[in-house]
Order: C-alpha cells, then structure tokens, then sequence
C-alpha cells in the first residue's frame, strides 16, 4: 500500500471539510471534534454529490443536497432526512481510505488495505526535532516531472535565511544564488526527494513529497526537519515557497510544451442495492406519525428531554400514561412514556435516560438526534391507564420512571384531585424535568439517595395500609417495581389497586419450545418453532397484530386464548391475570402444552 | 431608505445584499432583469446608470453605481467602527484599496467566467478561466502567509474589510464558471472565515458554514 501527503494537518481547520484527490480519486478530509481525521470517497451515497460541500458538525458529515448524514471514523449513514421510518441499513456506509497524520502531514491511500505498508512512510530525518511542513505547492504537471525537478531543488539553511528575497533592498540586481548554494540529495525515491543544504555549520534537511493528483497535476509537500527559529520563521517558509514557485514555473512551462496527458479514469463502486436499500418493517409495527424534534434539552444530568412537533397532520390525542413508539435512525425502536399535561395537544414531550451500555436506542437519541430532525413514531398507546374515581392516589417513581407520572400528576392536579408523588432519585441533578415536578406542587415528595433497603422501608411506610380504593401506580427499575408488587400485598393492596409499567422486561425468555397455534377465527393453524415468537409466527401467515416493545413488558400484542396452557414470560400481566388463563403477550410468552387456540 | 437596483443571481449585487446585512440595514431591493430580459440596459435604465451595469445605490436620493463604490459609501455612512473600511489608518486603508482592486480582476475573470457558462455571455472562457487561476494562486499564496501571521482576512488587521466582502463572491462562485477551488485551501479556509461573520447572509449557490466554534 502507498501512502500519499494530501494535505497539511492544519489545512483540517475546526468544522471545516477539504477536497483531497490521489491519482485521480476524489477525497473529502474532515476532522471532528475528538481530533479524529476521516479520509473518504468524495461522493454522498444518495445522489453523488460532493461531500466537500457537505457541513462538518464536528461529528457527522452532512451531504448539503438531501442531508444524508455519515459519521466520523465509520462514515455509516446515521440519518436520512426524507425516510425517518425506514433506518439505513446498518451496512450503508461510505467508502472509507487509510488515513494517518505524520510530520504535519496527512497522509492516505487509495491502495487495497492488504497490501504493502500499514502507515505513511517514516523518515528517521523527521523523527528528531519539529518537523515543520512548507506551503504546499499545486503544479499543474504530471508528478514523475515534478520529482524530477526536485531534485535539482536549491535552497539555504534555515539558519542563513535572514529575509526572504523578494524584498531584498537591492533588488534589481537581485537572482537567486540558487548555484553557489551547496545543497546534495540525500535520498531520492520515486515520488520523494530528501535534500540537505549546507552553509558552514549550519546544515537544514528538506523532504519534499510529491502528491499525484491527477496525470498532470503534482502538489509539492515539503517538510523542514526542525523548527526554524522565532525570529526567521516567516523568512524561511517564505524563501521556500518562493523558491518552489520559481520551480513550479519552471516544471508548468516545459509540461505546457508536451502533450498534456488524459485525466485518470477512477472507477467509482457503487453501493449495491441489498446495502443501499431500507429494511423492510415489520407489519403491526407501523410509524405513521411525523413529528419534528423542535427541542433538545438536558432534562437531568443523564436525561435529554425531546419535544416533537407535528409535521402535516395534528397530533392525536391521549390519555396520562400513553407512550409512543419512536424508529431511530439506527433502525431500533424504542417506547417513551409523554410527560404532558392535558390539554397539551400541540406537541409531544418524552424524556430519555442515557443508558450507553444498552443496545444503542437511547445513545442514538442522546447523540445523532437533534433538533430539527423528523422522526416517525406511532400513534400514542395507553397500558396503564388512571384511574380518577379513586379517594387515594400514589405515584411512585424511580428515576426516568417518572414521565408517565408526571402525565398523570399533572392531570389528577388540574381535575383538583388529590394525590401523592414519590420521587426516587440518586440526587437533585438526577431528578428528570425538575421544573415540571416542581410545578406539581406539595404533593411531591423527593427521596433523595437511598439504599435499596431504605428505599424498601420508606415505600412500605408510604403505602400503609390500603384503604378503600386507594390507587397506587408505580413506574421504576424492574427491583423497584418487584419490591414494591411484594410490599403492597403484605399491606393487604388488592391487585387491581397495583399498577405498575416496567421500562424492560428482565426476564430471560425461554423460546426453545415449539408448538402449534390455532386461530379460531380465521381458521388457521400455525407452526410456532424454536427460536420463534408466536408474534413472528402470525406475521409470517400475514395475520396483522400490533405490537410495541415486543419483549413483554408494554402489553400492546395482547391476544385472548381459548384453549391451551400459557408459558407466561412477560412483565404485564398480573399474577391473577397470569392464572386465569385466558390472555397471552404474543412477543415472548408461549405454550406448555402443544397446541393454543387464539382468539385471532 | 436605501433602495439597490439588484439582480439574485448577480455576484456584484450580493456583495452589497451581505454588506447591507451585515450592517443590519433595511433595504429594498429593485429586481433588474439581468437576464434574459437584459433590463439592465433598457432605456430606462440607463437613465440611472449611464453604464448599463448594476448594483446601483439609491439612498434617499444620493445615487452610487458600481459594487466596490456602493461598499465604500455604505462603509463610510453606516459604519460608525470604521472598521470595515479603515479610513484612520493610512496602511490598511491602503491595504483596502489595493485588495479591493484586486477583485475588479476578478469580477473580470472568475465571475465574466460564470456569466459564461450560465448566461451564455461571449468570453474567451479558456483566458477568463486562466485569469481567474492566477489570481486565486496570488489570493491563495497571500492568505497563507497571513494565517502563519495570525490574520483571518486579506488585510493584515483583526477585523474583515469591505475587500473580503468584495472579494468573496467572485470566489465562492467560482465553481458556477468551471473554476474549481480544490487547489486553494487557504482560499477555501477564508470563505469559511466570511461566512461566520454576524448577520452574513448566503444567496443561490452559496451556504452557511458549519457555526464557529462556541
């Protein structure tokens, strides 16, 4: 693999984007905020344009004609403004090249990365001090020419250049002494000349790399082997560039005498279609909503609060405790409870809790989402509904688990209804849409840094004993929600006074069983193998079943069983739902029995 | 109020739409149909401008025609830093000036080049686009030398000059002539630089730069 300067490493100036070429191949050079330099075909994937045009946000490089957005070190398309549904394939990617910085240059490769070299060249003459790279010098002239003339390249120490000559005093009679200076090569490889000038004791090396751009166009890149000092620095990068001008002019002159070579034809790969194309989605999974981040904040240390405007059609009403579906551009899908109030119709709020060692839903929120960016979502879902004919109401929340509470805090407050809130929190600066809470009034209460076990003991002391139909809902961490499911029945709290959503379902589904399904009313009977879900099973044979978080914790792929023995693997049921017998989440649970009959 | 005899597309009409915005001054601007209705030379037209050329300037009934003079009156009017066009500094003034008509070779190679190729307008395309090389070289050379200084702009001082704004869309539309920009990095670094600038304003062809860092 050869490995080629294409630029200085301070031509990648903050959020800027360079237009590189090697051998005929186009380059775009970007660097992002975290230093990382990014060499790549200079092509959006969409429709071809230039990604040099494109906007360099510091992570991601935005193509300027469709908003195609690629990310830094990857360059895997992230986001495509017009399909927010439809997540890129993970495999749509921009070609990238081996790219490196070395001597204050970058340098890359558009060899095959199996070959040859694994880093720009290294040159022990550079090793030593302050390496300090020229103005590059762009000559229209094949690079085999450019090399050539180098080599009779003639210059002094940096030591004796006092000013550079254009403004020497004398200067009609002013040439360049380039013929009593006393320079020698070094080294000379095909695209490199390693020179050395001398002038007493004062000795510079110059190495001058030849960048082959195109078949008749060579961008001298020379660098100094030390620093030259303070006071001369300008003066010797000035008689530099002005004695590689000179050259330049000389080597542009005699190519213009000879017949100007064709450009070098670069073959472009294609994407292919299997990459470029959208993944299909699942029906019963569908997102027709549009809705415009129109606000990005930090809701709490660890939270992002997004509010999602309409794009088109007015939103659709819900009740406290809806969620909704949000496709991210990574292709995942994830559930968000709205923290709004009644009556806030005009736009949707959701709060997302960073968590970076998950599979990447909230990372991408948290990351690549921003505002301005349009995202499909699915109409709002209502799995734990409030009640409001209750003379006792509590909300509990752990944490993040907090929106759906704080859709109904809002909503018990303005019917003038009581309630009580319990906050559960590491501390203040973990508390999500403090400010929200805060307007909620008296009625809630913060507990800030308990243990586990205090937590247990406060909770047992806030339930007490349950009084007539008191109400209690709770939103939290799976342990949060099991410890307190355990303490509201010692405390004699009726099942159907618990409510409870969990965010995940902890549990480890068991879906080595296989068996069959029969549909009562469409009269049909399915195959269900291993390692697949009743779910994919009716998907398979078309039969259309809504779904949500599709890991039994939502509730959404409800369906009634007439006949059969349920595995029940979810977290939504209750124990008494559980044993009646009649009801199933068809994402994880199965059969214990070799046949089911749905209700479908 | 100021009134600019103006055409979208013109690259000397945007040089006094950015400098206007820049200052945060309203204007209304007077469609000439540069093209194809060449309104800009129509006989009553050239009642305003005997030369048959815009921009043209019209404030309160001071008439000004020809981009870089309209830059420099709305400078001296309207720009109480002084700064944009240095009038107490002998050097940069000078410095101004000289940069200022570096961009009349420009406008006459760069931008008669874009007239070329999207307005079919008669030019030996291979000369202006040849013309239009050699000076970006010289711009390009020149804003080099002055970021190793620690300038951002062509004249050696810590704020822009009407010579950036004069300069910037003969370049910046460069590639609208077939003069690409790829050999210019310095150059192309300074577009940037303009484009950051409070109150810039882009036209048709031209886009806002990534913001500068916070």
């Amino acid at each position: 693999m050869t490995w080629h300067p294409v630029a200085s490493s301070a031509d990648l100036t903050y959020r800027t984007t360079y237009h590189a070429q090697i051998s005929g191949r186009e380059l775009v050079a970007w660097r992002a905020d975290d230093d990382a330099v990014n060499l790549w075909e200079n092509r959006c994937l969409h429709r071809g344009s230039r990604l040099t045009l494109g906007i360099n946000d510091g992570a991601e490089l935005m193509c300027r004609y469709h908003g195609w957005r690629y990310a830094n070190r990857t360059a895997g398309c992230t986001y495509i403004p017009a399909h927010p549904a439809d997540a890129p394939a993970r495999s749509v990617c921009n070609r990238t090249y081996p790219v490196a910085e070395r001597y204050g240059l970058v340098w890359g490769s558009v060899e095959p990365q199996d070959s040859g070299q694994a880093g720009p060249p290294a040159v022990d003459l550079l090793e030593a001090g302050a390496p300090t790279p020229l103005r590059p010098i762009v000559v229209n002239a094949p690079p085999a020419k450019v090399a050539d003339a180098l080599a009779g390249y003639r210059f002094q120490p940096s030591a004796a250049v006092t000013q550079h000559p254009g403004a020497a005093a004398d200067w009609r009679s002013y040439r360049s002494p380039v013929g009593e200076w006393d320079v020698a090569t070094v080294e000379r490889d095909d695209l490199r000349v390693t020179l050395r000038a001398a002038d007493g004791d004062d000795e510079t090396h110059v190495v001058l790399w030849v960048q082959p751009v195109d078949a008749h166009r060579s961008v001298i890149r020379g660098v100094l082997d030390a620093r030259p000092p303070a006071p001369s620095r300008l003066a010797v990068l000035r008689h530099h560039n002005h004695l590689l001008s000179r050259l330049r002019d000389r080597v542009e002159e005699q190519a213009a005498l000879e017949p100007m070579p064709e450009p070098i034809q670069v073959e472009i790969v294609p994407v292919t279609v299997e990459l470029s194309g959208m993944p299909e989605l699942g029906a019963g999974r569908r997102a027709p909503l549009r809705v415009r981040v129109a606000r990005k904040w930090s809701a709490a240390a660890d939270v992002a609060g997004f509010e999602l405007e309409p794009v088109g059609s007015p939103l659709p009403g819900f009740q406290a405790g809806a969620h909704i579906d949000v496709h991210l551009p990574n292709g995942l899908v994830r559930q968000y409870s709205l923290t709004n109030g009644p009556g806030e119709s005009d736009c949707y709020r959701i709060g997302v809790k960073l968590e970076p060692e998950s599979s990447g839903g909230s990372v991408c929120l948290h990351e690549t989402v921003r505002e301005g960016d349009v995202l499909a979502i699915s109409e709002p879902r209502n799995n734990f509904t409030l009640s409001r004919a209750s003379e006792r109401t509590v909300l509990l929340a752990g944490g993040i688990g907090i929106t759906p509470l704080l859709s109904m805090a809002q909503t018990l407050r303005q019917s003038g209804l009581a309630f009580e809130m319990h906050v559960f929190v590491r501390d203040r600066r973990f508390l999500p849409f403090g400010e929200l809470v805060s307007s909620c009034g008296d009625s809630v209460v913060e507990h800030l840094g308990l243990s586990p076990q205090r937590t247990t003991e406060e909770i047992g002391r806030i339930l007490g004993e349950h009084t007539l139909s008191a109400q209690l809902y709770v939103c939290g961490p799976a342990p949060m929600i099991e410890a307190t499911s355990g303490i509201a029945d010692e405390l004699g709290w009726p099942e159907e006074s618990v409510h409870f959503e969990y965010f995940a379902n902890p549990n480890e589904i068991d879906d080595s069983t296989a068996f069959d399904v029969a549909l009562a009313r469409s009269g049909l009977t399915l195959r269900v193998e291993s390692a697949q879900t009743v779910l994919e099973a009716l998907r398979a044979h078309d039969i259309d079943m809504p779904s949500s978080c599709e890991q039994g914790a939502c509730g959404t792929c409800l369906a009634s069983v007439l006949e059969g023995e349920i595995l029940h693997q979810d977290v939504y049921l209750s124990r008494s739902e559980r044993a009646a017998g009649d009801r199933m989440l068809t994402c994880v649970s199965r059969a214990t029995s070799d046949r089911l009959v749905l209700d479908l | 109020m100021i009134k600019l005899y103006n055409y979208e597309l013109s690259a000397n009409c945007y040089k006094q739409r950015l400098f206007l915005s820049i200052l945060g001054l309203d204007y209304e601007a007077v469609t000439i149909e540069f093209f194809p209705g060449m309104e800009h030379k129509s006989e009553a037209f050239l009642e305003i401008n005997p030369l048959g050329h815009i921009p043209v300037l019209d404030d309160d009934g001071f008439m000004v025609r020809d981009a870089h003079a309209i830059l420099i009156y709305l400078a001296a009017r309207y720009d109480p830093s002084g700064r944009w066009y240095p009038t107490s500094d002998p050097e940069l003034l000078a410095k101004t000036a000289q940069w200022l008509l570096f961009c009349e070779g420009t406008t006459s190679t760069a931008s008669a080049a874009r007239l070329h190729d999207s307005l079919h307008y008669d030019f030996d395309i291979d000369a202006v686009r040849a013309g239009a090389h050699r000076l970006f070289r010289v711009a390009d050379e020149h804003l080099w030398f002055a970021e190793q200084e620690g300038y951002d702009w062509l004249v050696p001082t810590d704020h822009p000059t009407i010579a950036d704004l004069a300069l910037f869309p003969d370049v910046i539309l460069s590639e609208e002539g077939g003069v690409s920009r790829q050999d210019y990095p310095a150059l192309h670094r300074w577009t940037d630089r303009v484009k950051r600038i409070d109150g810039f304003t882009p036209m048709p062809g031209v886009f806002f730069a990534a913001p500068a860092r916070a």
